[in-house]
């Protein structure tokens, strides 16, 4: 793979002195799943089962914590809320963003760069500090307590990084794929929606990764906006559960290992697009 | 003449379906991020009664914000958020850099460590935190394993212990984003030519030489992306904070941040003193949006003018 690999002496000393690089990667991994071991296996343990037996696995594959984390600690509710919101602002993002993207990536405006420029500057743009005004905002709309509000503004915070990657991709695109739609009479939204996004593929599978990790994973929002239990994500109730159910480790860690199974999925199907992505330019938060 | 009518006809259609285009994304944009932030800045030049904005205060909220009793909290939590910065270079894109450098050696494995570093910057910094606040706590498995390895006798308690419970967070949040360094830094070294590395050793430059004198140069816009990234999310810093220690950054506000300090003062803190304070709360969100601001624009230019082309 990288050039210094290839032409190195002898197999065997070239082995040894790699040993100490392999130690040391050897003890972050260890670092890094130990913990998530630890998390799995209490799952199925009762509180008195951790504190007798930390390390080994447990007596039985009991789902006991995860039935009372879902229904009596209500984590059900939470993450269909969770979810819905996702989607929701996933959706709605990748819409509005491409919609923007298009005209601004391949018309001749005579403003492209300014419009650009303006949605660009939300990507630094410190959102959480608007959080009084956004509040006034969102009760003078009604849309406090309410996951629509939450996918709004969401989508709101999401839009900047999503046009910017959509124009990217869609400013290289020949200038003959519109324009021979057009003769042949096609809407600038059928252009878009079926000749042009299907070209883009790998911009929608970004900002659909990356918005979605981003929105699953909020917790500052769901705090100021959702107060009734029923409109809590799953970051939120976690929070609550931390303290709440501070005895009862099994529900904790069984809550934990829940809210993650989402994203765990998503990162064994995808585990390669993501790494690049983020390689390629950073894209998270 | 018939061609010129068209194209200006398709010109000014394009006119009207950009804008119509646009119009949803800019209109979401600009109602819950652009005007909150610029309400929020200007507000902060007044005083509030609550929710309602009373009467123009010039620059009294910002005075207010430096002395007593508002600023020992400021100063605490501007040190503490400089203090996680810095941790954060080192710790994190530090370390980072070495884990790179390694993995980029190996011909080997590369893409399975890098999936497991990256892994837990996937999880919400919520969960990241809980989970260690369990096992860090009281009773917990860290506890145990210490007390079982003659490392540490008794109870432990450092997220009580207010002189290392910031150094855990750190610690907590630099476990939490370890994959990011890594893979933007193995992203830039395979950009480099491998012809480069080959030069330098005929030249017989060791691993180490390599590494700090010939490919770290050339890592400038990787170390530019990841340190202005780590400025942000270090001064944006809360949800770690508000899920291990609590919104006051116990203890005794060992673990403040701007942030939780602009929660306690917009939305009032729980349990203790439930009273906001909206004219000083904005006056810290202005003061926060101009060190960020500044702060970034500074490091982008400063990496920029240190990449070195080749």
């Amino acid at each position: 793979m990288s050039a210094l690999a290839i032409s190195q002496g002898p197999a065997l000393s070239r082995q040894l002195a790699r040993l100490p690089g392999w130690a040391v990667l050897s003890v972050w991994t260890a670092a890094v799943l130990l913990p998530l071991y630890i998390l799995v296996v209490s799952c199925f343990k009762t509180t008195a089962e951790i504190y007798d037996n930390r390390l080994g696995l447990p007596q039985s594959f009991a789902f006991d914590n995860f039935v009372s984390a879902w229904t009596r600690a209500n984590l059900g509710q939470n993450f269909v809320n969770s979810l819905i919101v996702t989607g929701g602002a996933v959706i709605l993002t990748i819409v509005v963003s491409a919609m923007a993207a298009y005209p601004l990536s391949r018309y001749k405006l005579g403003w492209n760069a300014i419009m650009l420029g303006l949605f660009l500057s939300g990507i630094m743009l410190p959102i959480r500090l608007a959080s009084v005004e956004l509040f006034t905002l969102m009760r003078n709309l009604g849309l406090l307590d309410s996951l629509t509000g939450l996918i709004l503004v969401y989508s709101a915070i999401r839009i900047p990084f999503a046009v910017f990657i959509f124009a990217n991709f869609m400013r290289v695109l020949p200038s003959e794929l519109d324009e021979a739609a057009r003769m042949d009479g096609a809407g600038e939204a059928r252009i878009l929606f079926q000749i042009i996004l299907p070209m883009v593929k790998p911009a929608v599978s970004i900002v659909a990764i990356f918005t979605a990790i981003a929105v699953w994973n909020d917790f500052f929002f769901p705090l100021i906006f959702i107060f009734d239990d029923r409109y809590k994500t799953v970051p939120l109730a976690i929070s609550v559960f931390v303290g709440q159910f501070r005895t009862d480790w099994g529900l904790v860690f069984a809550s934990l290992a829940i809210s993650m199974a989402p994203i765990l999925i998503m990162y064994c199907l995808l585990a390669r697009q993501i790494r690049e992505g983020v390689g390629a330019g950073g894209g998270m938060k | 003449m018939t061609t010129l009518r068209r194209r200006s006809s398709l010109r000014s259609t394009q006119q009207r379906m950009a804008v119509l285009f646009i119009l949803p994304a800019l209109a979401v944009y600009a109602l819950f991020v652009l005007y909150p932030l610029a309400m929020s800045l200007w507000g902060s030049f007044f005083i509030w009664k609550g929710l309602r904005m009373v009467e123009f205060a010039g620059l009294s909220n910002f005075s207010r914000l430096f002395v007593f009793p508002s600023g020992a909290r400021l100063y605490g939590a501007l040190w503490h958020n400089t203090a996680w910065f810095f941790g954060i270079m080192v710790f994190q894109n530090g370390i980072g850099l070495l884990f790179a450098w390694l993995l980029f050696l190996r011909d080997k494995g590369a893409a399975f460590f890098q999936s497991v570093f990256f892994f837990p910057a996937m999880l919400s910094p919520v969960i990241v935190g809980a989970l260690w606040r369990l096992l860090l706590a009281p009773g917990g498995v860290i506890e145990w394993a210490l007390n079982g390895l003659g490392l540490h006798q008794g109870s432990l308690t450092v997220l009580g212990n207010s002189h290392i419970a910031l150094a855990t967070l750190i610690a907590v949040d630099a476990w939490n984003w370890m994959g990011l360094p890594v893979l933007i830094y193995t992203a830039g070294l395979r950009q480099i030519s491998g012809q480069i590395f080959e030069a330098a050793k005929l030249d017989g430059a060791g691993s180490a030489r390599m590494l700090f004198s010939v490919a770290l140069p050339l890592l400038m816009p990787a170390l530019g992306t990841l340190t202005t990234l780590s400025f942000i999310n270090t001064f944006n810093q809360f949800d770690i904070v508000y899920v291990m220690q609590g919104v006051q950054g116990n203890p005794s506000y060992s673990t403040d941040t701007l942030v939780t300090y602009f929660y306690r003062l917009a939305f009032g803190a729980e349990g203790a003193v439930g009273i906001t304070d909206i004219g000083l709360a904005l006056a810290l969100g202005t003061m926060l949006f101009l060190i960020l601001g500044t702060g970034t624009l500074m490091m982008l230019r400063f990496f920029d003018r240190r990449t070195v082309q080749l």
